[in-house]
């Protein structure tokens, strides 16, 4: 995060580098001239940087006094020293001072090391830049350096395990629609968490901007940094800067990356067919019900599996007639993704330009999923007159979508089982098995038989004008449009299902007279006009002062439409004109505006004492007149303690020490993480809804929300508290920041009494939420001999609480008017949601779930009662003891919920209990489910980056973990025990459920410590109450990439005439370390398209 | 610096020459709540989103099981495929068909509060139709809050327009709910211009008339045990015009949805649009089998109860034994032997042995004309409603039509010839018919069928008329209803034989029920029956029965959690939001 200034480009250092070579010629001439009476030995060097490259202008002083030289154009230096005692002193702007001891040497030559802060390290802040020593709002940096190279298909993805306090979670990994959700500093607000995202000064979004395109990321996390975005910034800000053309250079680059990619991982079930059927028909056998498969078929496939490649009695191959298809082996595929950049750059004095063509082809670890991306940037500034800039940046991208229909195949892919062939000869298996559910699935089906295309365009254009109005008085214009729109047309390709084992049709393909096909055009518009005024001036050499006021406006609206007729003259041709029967015709449209009024004062002393204020003033389309208009200001202090005279002497040791402090206030006028709602949420409006009279469809008109006239902004206060400085003369860096962010007024949708009807409740201003935590950013860079090493951790912890909503939980016993102790709760009254609740004092949507009952396993009091804490310890019913205290505790008149009753339908052996929390005598009822401390959200993020070189090699690696996050994961299919016909049986459950034969104790098939409950058919009541039986601690650890580079040395690629050529080889998401039981606890608790695993070789090339 | 000046001032006229209502933006696709009510339009708009409340509960991409017919499944007539909680003995209180019905029975309330307050204050209508509107809308509300008190029986009344602050009243009496209702459909009764009946193809058909009103008090007033006054009742609603439609199989076809029988239907079209379920029914979907058009889902099916219950053509009570000998003395189980196809191969053979069929009884090429022989000669009702054994059905195979045939053991679907598929094929039930299109003509897809579903029909008014006669000992006069309900059907009149002779009060009572056992399968009337004559502990709950095939072995076993079970439960969410409404007696939270 630290790299960023560094790498702004390679022409501009060595413009940086000539200048600086003559005046180090200059310095030599009067050096030579002040000590003219220079004596004793004389010594020479070289002085190179880590990576090998000379450098000129480097200053050489020997120690304890005046006399010093810098390295000339060869970047050599000679310098006269008294005796063999000496010291040398090698400084250069950015990198780490040396000190080298002569001894009798007469060559000593040098390599320094690159300084992690340099004092000219720019970085981008809201509208402008700023010294990062002058920085005091929190703000993490990324360089170019830290994404390039790797094979993800969007940035949002490459920014794991980058920055303190970015959670960055990938959801899923389907071509196109893999864009990773990032979290600032934990959950503020009840509603949208998303940070605002701010290409080249213009609000955008990360699909919508090529990675090799960006120069540079910054990640605005406190309200210093943030608030002059204001209402937009309150969950942080994402300012992304792509790469501007060089001066007086013209550099080409090529980049590129092929990978095989193959899903991270996948769902496993049961694939042997003779397995899988006796497994569901335990699930009968359990209930008291018949089986559901028979010995006949069961002993068909044991038949067939002895000899699979034998032929059945009409000449068809076993494993075809008789198959036990792995689905999950089936629909995921291994494929290679390439991504291809070609970017040129150069300009003169007055014109500078980008220009850069990208493309992705991912074909995803699905079959038909994949997508194709084309992406094109220009980006052009020239300066046509003295005081007047003009450019532009101009984006445009095409991305074609895969017709796969992923979430069916998701949705379906337990609804099947092994039975099914999946495609043999041109046709779709259909289950072969007599008994089997004919509507068990056929997956593939739903990947290849959809047909049509689906791409996206994006166009984002800037054009923005600088005038140079006055000495230190700039204004700067922008006006920027930019669009995605969506084209669809889908259409079914009739199919036939055909069982292989008779070789009968069992599902004609559908006619042409019932297929229909289907278009949908969906775009987005954003129109942005920006002005900022900005003066910037030195007063008495010591005061420097900045300012800036602007004016900001957006104005945001999404339409779509679409058609659906059925009837095709022909499959292939699916026109809707060709078609005969409209059936469906819709679209819709919302839209929403902000205007802007925002100013900053940056003043500093001596760039010691450091001071900004911030303020922003926004009205907003989403809230009535009245409440439209918010002020969000902000301020911030820096104390560069390293300047101080009285750090002279420490410095070395403790360098650009800063203390920074900051409070400020961000809105948020986003009232539904969904775009589309929460618009007009003002208003009370009325929806149409369908009904007819007399045979003709007629519109009605229904409430379908309840307004509120007084909804009004949600406002973030953050405070900062930061601390960064280097150590160990520069080799170590650090940076740590404290933070508290409290917002208020939070725009929340509570559940309301079902009695109110259908329509949603009235949005409001309700809650309020706090986080409170701690980022740390340690980063170390040595080298040894020829080896350069760098390591940069990043930690963060963050607490979040809601602070209030609608009162406090109260529980407990009453004695009500008739003398009866009575149980009450509030809990209905104070919180929203069901198995997470927003509740006051505890975090947001922390889980509520039943507890699985725990007793200690004593069964009896010493009198021979019943003990009710003597149950089974983990709750579930596995032994005849555990069944007799059952029996007698019901006996004695406890309840147990919701089967409350002992036979093979309600509760029996392999069934959980639960417990009893508020002493009712009823164990399992409403009053016993808990708030359990735990969320879905982590507590804690880390990230670790490593990066070596050692001559033309380099290796680099990223780590990145989330910890203290849990997920309630009850998926049918995936770790419940229900079975059924036609579903399939996971592997979880089918290796280690409960199963015990009541009828005879000593069947070996018992398994009385199976984790998950015993299997049932269909439903199951008893073991599917939301409880922390299925709550899993989700924490993991990912090594999400590494790398191994080579670059050619100079010699060869200057006989290529090219500048550089690397190659290397990388893994994307190598591997996983969780106890998670689910597929990946980074796409979240339910299983979906998977992420990729991605091993690559890539080529970096410039001329 | 001119330049400049003059750049500055074209940025600035760039700036603030944009428009400057940029920040009041409005929906573009609804209407804001100010402006509802206000105009002609609106106002009819208004009453239309009343009326769409009856259609809520309908499923959004898969069975909602809320749906007035697919109640059936609870009662002594239908049966569903799967184990209901309700049936097992296991529901607990937040069981989500309690809060979803109770919720959308609420919203249609809500709905109504807001036309009947806000069209007198808002509407610039014309006055007689404005009061037209407003006797509608308390009609719906009537019909809202009876559905409310047949399964709760006592639940809070609101009448005006309410927010979630205000949803805090207490439960009213079942008894005051019901005159809440009487006091509603009095109201609409006594409004002039609300016409008795609309003629079929009338443009407002579909909407409330006061023969409509007229039957849902008269219901009311069964529930309250007020005969006389239900009687009177029923008798206006003959008046009104409403009368029998000829033919009982056809009536169930959307070519006759608008017969003078219909009293009050939910409008449906096959029309997409709107939701998932467009504008149309979605009995098909759910009632029909992967033979029916788009390869349907039989989810919902006919109880053999119900089938066995179909009395034979001259009136006499069916008996399995006098169709194939020894049937009763069999097991169920060893019974299925009857129901097996001709020709059985070797394999179908072993497998029926193994499910312990009695196959000494089998007959080659007997088996399916002998068990034709117990469908024939019943209640023409019986092949009307259900898809019996050895029946067929015109279904569709690929997408042309097919006729097919309901056979066990299944062995495959074809164009020509081939076996009902039903998507539980290792189980032989009994399948719809009523309500369940044929062919690939009728529909246009699966999702949205066109048949109206009628909440009164004639038929109910006349043997609730019956029932209300006989329960005042008027015997003679309630037998003339109930077999003006027969005749239509084509069975024995009472009365016409032996078998068919009321023998009293307490004879006729237990036949008027199974009339309407017969008469309504699939229309969501038994279940609430059963609940309102107390009978359904007896009828559903009786030991040994649950969920079966023809034969009568069970694939589940029902099992009676308690007499508490008649009244529903309040939804547990909302005892714990609203504290003041107190659970019903028996339910533990």
């Amino acid at each position: 995060m630290d790299k960023i200034y560094s790498y702004s480009g390679q022409g501009k250092g060595i413009v940086k580098r000539c200048f600086k070579s003559s005046l180090a010629t200059l310095m030599i001439l009067i050096l030579f001239i002040c000590s003219a009476y220079a004596q004793t030995r004389k010594i020479t060097g070289i002085v190179k940087d880590g990576k090998g490259e000379t450098l000129p202008g480097v200053s050489v002083k020997l120690k304890g006094t005046a006399n010093g030289t810098v390295t000339d154009a060869k970047c050599t230096y000679m310098i006269s020293v008294p005796d063999n005692n000496a010291t040398l002193v090698f400084s250069y702007i950015g990198f780490v001072t040396q000190e080298k001891a002569t001894g009798s040497a007469s060559v000593v030559d040098i390599v320094l090391a690159e300084q992690s802060t340099s004092l000219n390290d720019v970085v981008v802040v809201g509208y402008g830049t700023q010294k990062k020593v002058n920085l005091i709002g929190s703000v993490a940096t990324i360089s170019a350096k830290d994404i390039e190279n790797r094979p993800v298909t969007n940035v949002s993805s490459a920014l794991t395990g980058l920055s303190a306090g970015v959670s960055v979670m990938q959801s899923s990994g389907k071509p196109g629609a893999d864009g990773a959700t990032i979290r600032i500093r934990g959950l503020g607000t009840l509603n949208n968490n998303n940070a605002l995202v701010v290409i080249d000064g213009i609000q955008g979004t990360l699909d919508a901007v090529n990675p090799d395109d960006i120069e540079s990321i910054s990640i605005l996390k406190d309200a210093a940094a943030a608030s002059i975005y204001g209402s937009l910034a309150a969950n942080g800000v994402i300012l992304v800067t792509t790469k501007k053309g060089s001066k007086n250079k013209t550099t080409v680059t090529y980049t590129g990356i092929a990978s095989k990619t193959n899903p991270t991982n996948m769902p496993s079930f049961v694939s042997d067919y003779v397995r899988h059927m006796q497994l569901v028909n335990e699930g009968y056998q359990n209930l008291g019900q018949t089986p559901v498969y028979t010995a006949a078929t069961i002993a068909q496939w044991q038949k067939a599996d002895a000899d699979p490649n034998g032929l059945n009695t009409i000449g068809v191959p076993n494993y075809i007639a008789y198959p036990n298809t792995n689905w999950a082996k089936t629909i995921f595929q291994n494929n290679i993704l390439q991504d291809h950049n070609l970017s040129i750059s150069g300009g003169n004095e007055t014109t500078q330009f980008l220009l850069s063509a990208g493309y992705t082809g991912n074909p995803g670890t699905m079959q038909n999923t994949g997508s194709d991306k084309y992406q094109f940037r220009v980006n052009l500034q020239t300066k046509p007159t003295k005081f007047l800039t003009v450019g532009t940046q101009t984006f445009a991208s095409l991305q074609t979508f895969g017709l796969a229909n992923t979430s069916n195949a998701f949705n379906y892919l337990w609804q099947t089982t092994p039975g099914v062939y999946p495609y043999y000869n041109g046709k779709y298996g259909f289950p072969s098995a007599p008994e089997e559910s004919s509507t068990a699935n056929n997956i593939a089906s739903y990947l290849t038989t959809t047909g049509g295309s689906d791409q996206e365009s994006r166009i984002n254009t800037t054009f923005f004008a600088n005038i140079d109005l006055y000495k230190g008085l700039t204004l700067e214009t922008k006006f920027n449009y930019q669009t995605r729109f969506e084209e669809n047309n889908s259409y079914p390709i009739p199919f036939e299902k055909w069982d292989f084992s008779t070789n009968t049709l069992k599902q004609a393909a559908t006619a042409p007279s019932q297929l229909s096909t289907y278009y949908d055009f969906n775009k987005n518009y954003l129109i942005t006009l920006d002005a900022v005024l900005r003066y910037n001036t030195t007063i008495a050499k010591d005061h420097t002062i900045g300012a800036l006021v602007g004016y900001d406006q957006y104005d945001y609206k999404y339409y779509y439409f679409d058609a659906t007729k059925l009837g095709l003259i022909d499959p292939s041709i699916s026109t809707l004109n060709s078609a005969t029967t409209p059936t469906a015709a819709t679209g819709d449209a919302y839209n929403y505006a902000l205007r802007s009024f925002f100013g900053r004062l940056n003043y500093d002393y001596k760039s010691r004492y450091l001071l900004e204020a911030v303020f922003r003033y926004d009205g907003s389309s989403k809230f009535a007149p009245a409440n439209r208009w918010g002020f969000f200001p902000a301020f911030a202090a820096g104390w560069r303690i390293s300047e101080e005279p009285f750090m002279q002497n420490v410095n070395e040791y403790i360098g650009n020490l800063k203390l920074r402090a900051s409070w400020g206030q961000t809105g948020n006028n986003v009232l539904n993480s969904n775009a589309a709602l929460g618009n007009y949420d003002y208003l009370a409006t009325y929806n149409p809804t369908a009904y007819s009279y007399n045979g003709a469809a007629v519109t009605g008109l229904v409430q379908t929300k309840f307004a509120n006239q007084n909804l009004k902004w949600e406002t973030t206060t953050t405070s900062n508290i930061g601390l960064d400085g280097t150590l160990f003369k520069g080799k170590m860096n650090f940076e740590i920041d404290a933070y508290r962010k409290y917002t208020t007024g939070i725009l929340f949708t509570p559940t309301i009494p079902l009695t109110v009807g259908t329509a949603t409740a009235a949005t409001q201003n309700v809650a309020e939420v706090s986080n409170k935590g701690i980022e740390v950013t340690l980063g170390y860079r040595g080298q040894a001999g020829g080896l350069s090493y760098s390591v940069s951790g990043n930690f963060a912890y963050n607490f979040n609480r809601v602070e209030k909503y609608k009162g406090t939980l109260q529980e407990g016993y009453t004695t009500d008017a008739s003398g009866n102790r009575v149980y009450s709760s509030n809990i209905g009254q104070v919180s929203s949601g069901g198995t997470t609740r927003v509740i006051q004092g505890h975090a947001i949507n922390e889980y509520y779930l039943y507890p699985v009952y725990k007793g200690n396993g004593t069964y009896n009091n010493a009198d021979g009662t019943v003990n009710k804490n003597g149950g089974p310890k983990d709750g579930m019913i596995r032994t005849p003891q555990d069944m007799a205290w059952l029996q007698s505790m019901m006996n004695a008149g406890y309840q147990f919920q919701p089967a409350n009753g002992i036979s093979k339908t309600k509760i029996y052996y392999g069934d959980l209990i639960y417990g009893d929390s508020n002493g009712d005598g009823i164990y399992g009822n409403s009053y016993d489910a808990q708030l359990t401390n735990k969320s879905s959200t982590p507590k804690y993020n880390a990230g670790l980056q490593f990066n070596v070189s050692y001559k033309g090699f380099d290796c680099f690696m990223i780590w990145a973990g989330s910890f203290g996050m849990y997920y309630y994961w009850n998926d049918r299919g995936y770790n419940n025990s229900i079975v059924q016909l036609g579903y399939a049986v996971n592997n979880l459950v089918a290796n280690d459920h409960y199963y015990y034969n009541d009828a005879n104790p000593s069947d070996p098939a018992n398994n009385i410590n199976g984790h998950y409950p015993r299997l049932k058919n269909t439903s199951d009541a008893q073991n599917n109450l939301a409880s922390n039986f299925y709550l899993y601690n989700a924490s993991y650890v990912k090594l999400k990439n590494v790398q191994l580079g080579y670059t050619l040395p100079k010699s060869l690629t200057q006989k290529w005439s090219l500048s550089k050529i690397r190659i290397y080889v990388a893994a994307e998401n190598l591997f996983t370390i969780t106890k998670y039981p689910g597929l990946d606890p980074e796409i979240g608790a339910s299983a979906g398209y998977p992420t990729m695993r991605q091993y690559s070789v890539g080529l970096n090339a410039a001329f | 610096m001119m330049k400049k000046i003059f750049i500055l001032i074209l940025t600035v006229a760039i700036v603030t020459g944009c428009k400057k209502n940029l920040l009041d933006t409005s929906p573009y696709s609804s209407v804001p709540a100010a402006n509802m009510w206000t105009n002609d339009n609106l106002t009819d708009l208004g009453v239309t989103g009343v009326y769409q409340a009856l259609r809520l509960g309908e499923n959004s991409g898969s069975d909602s099981g809320l749906e007035l017919y697919m109640l059936d499944r609870f009662g002594f007539t239908g049966q569903t495929r799967n184990l209901e909680s309700m049936l097992s003995g296991t529901i607990t209180t937040g069981n989500g068909i309690y809060s979803s019905i109770w919720q959308n029975l609420y919203e249609g309330v809500q709905r109504s509060n807001d036309a009947i307050k806000n069209i007198p204050l808002k509407s610039p209508s014309d006055p007689a139709k404005k009061a037209r509107y407003v006797a509608e809308c308390k009609f719906l509300r009537a019909y809202f809050y009876l559905r409310l008190n047949q399964l709760w029986k006592g639940v809070p009344i609101y009448l005006e327009p309410f927010t979630a602050d205000q949803a805090i009243k207490a439960r009213s009496s079942e008894t005051d709910v019901w005159n809440q209702v009487v006091a509603d459909l009095t109201d609409a009764i006594n409004e002039p211009s609300l016409p008795s009946i609309y003629a079929a193809g009338a443009n407002n058909y579909g909407h409330v008339t006061k023969g409509a009103a007229y039957a849902l008090r008269g219901k009311a007033y069964m529930y309250m045990q007020k005969w006389d006054l239900a009687a009177a009742d029923f008798a206006m609603v003959k008046s009104a015009g409403y009368a029998l439609f000829a033919n009982y199989t056809t009536l169930f076809k959307a070519a006759n949805e608008q017969c003078s029988e219909m009293i009050f239907s939910i409008q449906n079209v096959a029309v997409a649009g709107g939701g998932t379920t467009g504008y149309g029914s979605t009995t098909q979907w759910f009632c029909g089998t992967r033979s029916s058009f788009g390869s349907c889902w039989n989810d919902y099916l006919v109880s053999p109860n119900l089938v066995d219950l179909y009395q034979n053509l001259d009136g006499s009570a069916f008996n399995w034994d006098s169709v194939l000998p020894g049937y009763s003395g069999l097991t169920p189980a060893q019974r299925e032997v009857f129901f097996l196809r001709n020709n059985l191969t070797d394999k179908e053979i072993a497998a029926a042995t193994a499910r312990g069929a009695q196959m000494s009884l089998y007959l080659p090429t007997g088996n399916e004309a002998r068990i034709l022989q117990a469908y024939t000669n019943r209640d023409p009702r019986l092949a009307a409603n259900v898809i019996t054994p050895y029946a067929t059905y015109n279904g569709v195979f690929g997408s042309i039509n097919a006729t097919v045939t309901a056979r066990w053991p299944y062995r495959g679907e074809a164009a020509l010839g081939g076996d009902l598929r039903t998507d539980t094929q290792s189980y032989f039930y009994y399948l719809y018919r009523k309500f369940v299109y044929e062919g690939n003509a009728e529909i246009v897809n699966r999702s949205y069928g066109p048949t109206d579903f009628p909440l009164i029909r004639y038929a109910d008014v006349l043997l609730m008329w019956a029932e209300a006669l006989n329960e005042q000992d008027l015997t003679a006069d309630a037998v003339a209803k109930v077999n003006e309900v027969r005749a239509r059907a084509g069975v024995a009149l009472l009365n016409s034989s032996t078998a068919t002779m009321v023998a009293g009060q307490a004879d006729l009572r237990e036949r008027i029920r199974n009339e309407r056992r017969v008469e309504f399968p699939n229309e969501g009337i038994n279940y609430f029956d059963e609940l309102r004559w107390k009978s359904w502990k007896d009828k559903v709950f009786y030991t040994g029965n649950g969920v079966k095939q023809v034969w009568g072995a069970n694939v589940y076993t029902y099992s009676f959690q308690g007499d508490y079970i008649y009244t529903w439960p309040i939804p547990l969410v909302e005892t714990q939001r609203n504290p003041n409404l107190k659970q019903n007696a028996g339910w533990t939270n």
